[in-house]
């Protein structure tokens, strides 16, 4: 404790009886609790409650005397003008706030029985987005954002000419360009709907559920390999791409669309259509990888549920949830109990595949499987009899069969075989059981293998280093082929192992050679020989040969002890076994064979990547965890709705009993209540961020205090009204957005309206935009006359895929015609490269990605001229040209162009153009358009 | 631009160079001079543009990394008390249960520990080479971890996060402080030739900041990709190609002045045209003098070290020509066997470790001594790194270790950094750090302000936080700064 002499000297305020929750909980709040939280605990002092403040210390909080409670004099200056110690962080208590902790404390530091106390968040529940929709105050977009403009001295631009405003809608709603056709005949029709119906015809084009089912896959963070360090690919989660897809083209009202995502399983049980929507839950990377430390087991759960848990909170409620898993949120009024109760309510959840199939189909298969899976098990039944009466048998003559075993056990150390010298150019070793899966004979290692020379002073002629070579299929690794390879097994070293899978591991000698001896190991010079990871060779024969086709055993292991007691036992069945038995045991054989053969002939049902629900897991008690951790179990919790939007939308609390099926329904219905502010407005602000570039609100998943702030309010609650209104339908209301005047203006740029509003966030022109990775590819196929239009079913891989427990995914340099299609078929697997795709910005989805990025570098360039996708392509497209144009040059360019940005040269391009034809060739043209700006910026 | 009442700070100032309107206009053709060492203050710090918060240490940065986790207490962290009591029960902790399982007794470093360097430092028998270096190490050997897992330990490691999707430490360098040169990248990872680490690409990624900042991988054995004209197109046909498209995108680019990323996009192209002339010449070993491939072991009958010295000459050079950031790996991942690609020595230690060791030793020591005959040990920071360390027990039934979070080291040395320094310790048996255990977090922030940059101020908007390399924590290790 310190004495400060200074503060003595001040003069003291007075005070009437202190008011614990009006002058103390606030300042504690407000300038203490951010550090000396339970979570945090700062130098192991938190103030939340009386029963922490009077444990950190006798001297933190003194009864009666401030002056020697270490409280008060940390928060006060030591000379007047100085900081205090304390808040470490953040402004200095006021002279009044100090003050009145003073009289606290001197009153007798008296703590409202049972209170604790919480950071209070930066915002509370008045914050904008949680309160209810507004009243629109007009009809019309057009009218909210010319208020807006005209308050900034703003005007919008003219209209853009038609051949500009159909490829901006074409790419907006479709993700493609425009034909030369379809670009003609709007320019050409005379009826002044003719915009209305170019736009009802694109959102009735397939196409429309690729462009905006890929923008929904990024807010869902749907990616198509677990991620971490195994990153397994997920060859069944395209059921998902393809039902938002098919259910944006369809128009699902969205609340329903959401509420498959979270319990499609539950309400829609055995209707493969609803249930997939709930593999939403399970989209998102995960780490799979077993741990028996059980701290650290539940900390790598607790990290999956978080994955969960921040996905539906920023998809669906623009929430940054996961920000309160360890503390009270910072900023909003969202509470750390709020989110250990979703962490109960998908507490059940767990990744992974199953079956998804009607009852009915389920119910047609069981019909056929049964009686063959019933036959099957009477079969195996019969075979274990069998061979059980055989081993009893056996057992009985033990001692008779142990004669027939004189010489030792093999030896994973060195086991060593000698036979009469014999000449040899090749020899070999012959697995016909490997000691752990005793029915299998390939899987063994052998470390090193030696084969002496019979000569009075013996050479190791096997060796590498003496002109041996080694051969024998093994265990192979793509990207590394030489890793467990057969030249491990005649190196001179131990310590990494040849692993085969064959039978065989051949050595071929420099030259015909007199040999008497082998010698051959797994775990040479290795403490713990016994470990599973030496898996050797139990039953063997040793074989020589002059020309590697002609072969004659030399030695075999049938005399020596048995490795182990399944050895025992697969000798003790091969002798004891009568002809008889045999013969039946042959038959079952065949029988199984055959409905075995049967059962495979029967297709499976589908399965998919949808996850499990496990009860188990479900079951509770859950709880706080106090500052993140599994190990600090905090107040119990029950799946409950969020308190943040408790005054606004009406709430749930179930039982901690509950069926985990219920506790997610619940929270889907809770999150599309229609009197839920927040999944209106962050639905409908996310359609208007993919029209116009930039959202009303510019952080689409978080409309907290740490987001930004709406640019026009209003108008994205009339928006949000608009949706409600249209039965959560998105069509509507691109239609209403698109039909604006905001929307069909030029993308002109005016200096002085740039200098009120350079981001054009006021929408006084249209902003320009770059196309996404997906649509650049697209639209390079699209022109070429390449694009197969195919649309759902598995994925294409732009990356050659290779798993050695862990997998690799290599970027393809060539691209085939099967990989021709949409990019949004494109099997994305995270942590993957593939050039054009990654280097345009496409993300990798580890979380919900609620925009894309445009970003400019030299790797783009040197992508799109040089990989052999853009030769192809650009082949393709000269191809096109000479079919439409012939050989005349000037067709030729202006076909091109027509193709490319939707409109003729002007003199001066044509004349460019025609003069670079004969160095560039058609294709090296070509090659040029395809990495010009235009095709890739829309005005 | 305009700051506007509804515009966000971000706006004004972060995340700015990821919208349409700004991507790096500035960054690709008016960069100030950036190959000086920048004399920042806070106030000049503009992301990407070579200037940092602070008078910078370090100009660039090489990252070794040892996949698997590499054993502190038989590389790096002398332990006599394991010697005493070797075979016996760890104290406290007989009953210890780590990732793979039980463990049994506490278990010897299969080799001896001999004295390094002038001061006398004592260093694994099995690292002679490295142990000439030691006088100029600074050691962090009381280090820990959130995770005991390769996949979240390894992203950890790279991104000061253990989930993933978050930037890498080079993203984040590249982000800060952008290029210092035009030709080639700003941030290299250099995979083994046995493969990619744990969570392969994950490990260089850019996160959420714009893909530009993610490393572009190149290494001896894999030239950057796309980088050569395509096969069947002739000089004449190229020149007319890039002439033509010049034409295009300045028409293009006139009508839209505006428009800076348009002009950018030229930029681009004239920039990826340098680097198609530079990078081949980086990769081109065989222009170093014979005696500097003996010393980094190039001529090596083992292919894994001879791979692995290549990269390390490559990783030189790079520095050398300008990258700002190198990441070079040492060994891969955990292939079906433990132990046999990476330092993940689960069952046989010293089989694996005698495989390891000798591809590690001589070609960083080599790498580490080029540079500092260069002078370039003067601006650029080395730092080794891995992604936990692992138990003092033999793991039962084996003769190798589990994975340890709760202690292991990690060091650096270079610009800036105390030579001959350590920071923290593990307990007598290496089990746990005991003295000034230090987070990733506080290994990074040390990292960042050595390259002049403030780890609280370096920061990016994403999904509801201005998210740091260092998380919401970090302090910088002053003691281990020269």
């Amino acid at each position: 404790m310190r004495t400060l002499f200074a503060i003595l000297l001040l003069p003291s305020l007075s005070w009437g009886a202190i008011d614990f929750a009006k002058d103390i909980r606030p300042v504690l709040e407000k300038k203490c609790l951010s550090c000396h939280n339970p979570n945090l605990s700062k130098g192991d002092v938190s103030l939340a409650e009386a029963s922490s403040v009077f444990a950190a210390g006798a001297t933190l909080v003194v009864p009666g005397k401030a002056l020697e409670s270490d409280l008060y004099l940390m928060v006060m200056p030591e000379k007047p003008g100085e900081k205090p110690e304390m808040p470490a962080k953040g402004d200095p208590l006021t002279r009044v706030e100090a003050e009145a902790l003073r009289a606290w404390i001197d009153e007798g530091a008296k703590w409202p029985e049972g209170l604790v106390l919480r950071e209070a968040s930066k915002a509370d529940k008045t914050w904008w987005a949680y309160q209810p929709l507004a009243k629109p105050k007009h009809d019309s977009i057009d009218d909210y954002l010319e208020d807006q403009l005209k308050e900034n001295g703003l005007a919008m631009n003219p209209p853009a000419d038609p051949r500009t405003l159909i490829r901006r809608v074409t790419y907006d709603l479709t993700g493609l360009p425009p034909t030369p056709e379809e670009v003609s005949a709007f320019v050409r029709d005379p009826d002044s709907k003719a915009y209305e119906k170019l736009v009802d015809r694109l959102l009735a084009s397939p196409g429309y559920g690729e462009r905006w089912g890929r923008h929904w896959l990024d807010v869902v963070r749907f990616g198509e390999s677990i991620g971490y360090e195994r990153n397994v690919i997920i060859d069944n989660l395209w059921p998902f791409r393809d039902y938002v897809i098919r259910s944006i083209n369809e128009d699902k009202p969205m609340n329903q669309f959401i509420r498959e995502h979270l319990a499609g399983d539950v309400f829609g049980k055995d209707q493969p259509e609803v249930e997939i929507g709930s593999a939403f839950l399970v989209a998102g990377p995960y780490d799979d990888v077993g741990n028996q430390d059980k701290a650290q087991a539940a900390q790598i759960r607790a990290n999956t549920l978080d994955e969960i848990i921040s996905a539906t909170g920023e998809a669906f409620l623009g929430m940054t949830l996961g920000c309160a898993r360890c503390h009270d949120h910072k900023f909003d009024p969202i509470k750390q109990s709020d989110y250990y109760s979703l962490y109960a309510t998908f507490s059940g959840i767990r990744h992974g595949q199953r079956v998804l199939a009607t009852a009915q189909e389920k119910q047609a298969r069981a019909a056929k499987v049964t009686p063959l899976e019933e036959r099957k098990a009477a079969l195996e039944t019969e075979r274990a009899t069998l061979e059980a009466a055989v081993i009893a048998r056996a057992r009985a003559k033990a001692a008779e069969f142990e004669t027939h075993w004189t010489r030792p056990a093999v030896d994973r150390t060195g086991t060593e075989e000698r036979f009469t010298p014999v000449t040899a150019k090749f020899v070999r070793l012959v697995s016909e059981a490997q000691d752990i899966k005793l029915g299998n004979a390939a899987g063994f290692g052998i470390d090193e293998f030696e084969v002496w020379s019979a000569e009075t002073e013996p050479r190791n002629v096997a060796l590498a280093a003496n002109g041996g070579k080694a051969s024998g299929e093994a265990r192979k690794i793509e990207d590394f082929p030489n890793a467990y390879g057969p030249q491990h097994a005649i190196d001179g070293k131990t310590g990494a192992r040849f692993i085969s899978a064959g039978p065989y591991l051949t050595i071929e000698l420099a030259r015909p050679t007199r040999v008497d001896r082998v010698i051959f190991s797994s775990a040479r010079g290795e403490e713990t020989p016994q470990h599973v990871k030496f898996v050797f060779v139990a039953e063997y024969r040793i074989e020589v040969s002059d020309d590697g086709e002609t072969w004659r055993e030399v030695a075999n292991g049938r005399d020596r002890k048995p490795a182990n007691p399944n050895h025992q036992d697969l000798r003790w069945r091969q002798l004891e076994t009568s002809a008889e038995e045999s013969a039946k045991l042959a038959a079952l054989r065949r029988e199984l064979a055959e409905v075995n053969g049967e059962l495979a002939a029967i297709p499976p049902l589908p399965t998919v990547w949808v996850g499990n629900r496990n009860p188990e897991d479900a079951k509770g008690p859950f709880h706080v965890f106090i500052g993140g951790s599994p190990q600090r179990p905090g107040e119990t919790v029950a799946p409950a709705s969020l308190s943040t939007l408790g005054e606004v939308v009406p709430g749930y609390n179930l039982p901690a009993g509950a069926e985990e099926a219920t506790r997610r329904l619940q929270l889907a219905q809770w999150i599309i209540h229609p009197d839920n502010p927040l999944t209106l407005r962050v639905l409908a602000n996310r359609v208007w961020q993919n029209h116009f570039g930039t959202g009303i609100v510019d952080t689409p998943n978080d409309f907290g205090y740490m987001g930004g702030r709406p640019v026009h309010p209003e108008m994205l609650d009339f928006l949000a009204v608009k949706l409600k209104e249209n039965g959560w339908r998105l069509k509507p209301l691109h239609r209403m957005i698109v039909l604006t005047r905001a929307y069909r203006q030029s993308s002109g740029w005016r200096g002085e309206a740039a200098k009120v509003d350079g981001d054009s966030r006021l929408l006084w022109r249209f902003p320009p935009r770059r196309l996404s990775a997906e649509e650049i590819r697209d639209t390079i196929l699209s022109i070429s006359g390449r694009l197969d239009p195919r649309m759902g079913g598995p994925g294409f891989r732009l990356y050659h895929f290779m798993q050695d427990n862990v997998c690799t995914y290599e970027p393809l340099s060539e691209h085939g015609p099967e990989t021709w299609r949409r990019s949004v078929y494109h099997q994305n697997a995270r942590a993957s490269v593939v050039d054009l795709m990654t280097e345009f910005d496409q993300p990798d989805c580890a979380f919900s990605t609620p925009k894309r990025v445009a970003t400019t570098t030299p790797l783009q360039a040197l992508t799109l001229l040089n990989h052999r996708f853009t030769l192809d392509m650009a082949g393709a497209l000269a191809d096109r040209i000479t079919i439409t144009a012939g050989d005349d040059p000037s067709a030729q360019v202006i076909a091109a162009f027509h193709l490319a940005y939707q409109r003729d040269p002007d003199a001066e391009e044509l004349a460019h153009s025609l003069a670079a034809l004969p160095m560039t060739g058609l294709r090296g043209f070509c090659r040029a358009l395809l990495n010009s700006s235009e095709l890739i910026h829309v005005d | 631009m305009t700051p506007h009442s509804f515009l966000s700070r971000r706006d004004f100032f972060g995340n700015v160079s990821t919208g349409l309107m700004g991507v790096g206009l500035a960054h690709l053709l008016g960069r100030e001079a950036a190959g000086a060492l920048s004399n920042g203050s806070p106030s000049t710090w503009r992301p990407g543009s070579g200037s940092s918060h602070f008078p910078a240490k370090a100009k660039r940065v090489l990252q070794i990394f040892c996949p698997g986790a590499a054993s502190h207490m038989d590389l790096w962290e002398h332990k006599p008390m394991l010697e005493k009591m070797d075979g016996k029960p760890m104290p406290g902790e007989e009953n210890l249960v780590s990732f793979q399982g039980k463990n049994g007794s506490l278990m010897r470093s299969p080799w001896p520990f001999v004295p390094a360097g002038q001061s006398g430092r004592m260093i694994s028998s099995m690292l002679p080479h490295m142990g000439r270096h030691v006088d100029d190490i600074a050691f962090f050997h009381g280090m820990t971890s959130k995770t005991n897992t390769h996949g979240p330990g390894c992203v950890f490691m790279n991104t000061g996060h253990p989930t993933e999707g978050f930037p890498s430490a080079g993203a984040w360098t590249s982000y800060a402080l952008g290029n210092l040169t035009d030709n080639l990248p700003t941030y290299v990872a250099i995979p083994d030739i046995r493969g990619e680490p744990p969570n392969g690409k994950a490990n260089w990624s850019n996160g959420f900041l714009p893909a530009k900042h993610q490393a572009i991988v190149m290494a001896a054995h894999q030239p950057i990709r796309n980088l050569e004209r395509p096969q069947g197109i002739s000089a004449t046909e190229e020149l007319g190609t890039r002439e033509l498209l010049g034409f295009l995108n300045e028409r293009h680019a006139a009508d839209r002045a505006a428009e800076s990323d348009l002009r950018a996009r030229i930029g681009a192209y004239e920039l990826a045209a340098k680097m198609q002339l530079s990078a081949p010449e980086v990769g081109n070993l065989d222009s170093e003098p014979e005696h500097l491939h003996r010393l980094y072991g190039t001529d090596s009958p083992n292919e894994l070290k001879a791979g692995y010295a290549r990269n390390c000459l490559l990783a030189r050079r790079l520095l050398e020509r300008g990258v700002r950031c190198v990441n070079l790996y040492c060994a891969s991942r955990a292939s079906g066997v433990d132990g046999l690609l990476n330092w993940d020595a689960h069952k046989t230690l010293k089989a694996d470790y005698e495989r390891h060791c000798p591809v590690f030793d001589q070609p960083t020591a080599a790498l580490l001594s080029d540079l500092k005959q260069r002078g370039m040990m003067e601006d650029t920071l080395i730092l080794w790194t891995t992604e936990f360390g692992r138990m003092p027990t033999r793991q039962e039934g084996t003769a190798g270790r589990d994975h340890n979070p709760d202690g292991f080291t990690l060091w650096m040395m270079g610009a800036g950094v105390k030579g001959g320094s350590s920071y923290g310790a593990t307990d007598d048996f290496g089990r746990r750090a005991e003295q000034n255990p230090t987070t990733i977090w506080e290994f990074y922030a040390t990292v960042l302000h050595l390259l002049g940059l403030d780890f609280e101020r370096l920061s990016w908007y994403h999904n509801g936080l201005d998210r740091r390399l260092t998380d919401v924590h970090g302090r910088v290790i002053r003691s281990v700064l020269a």
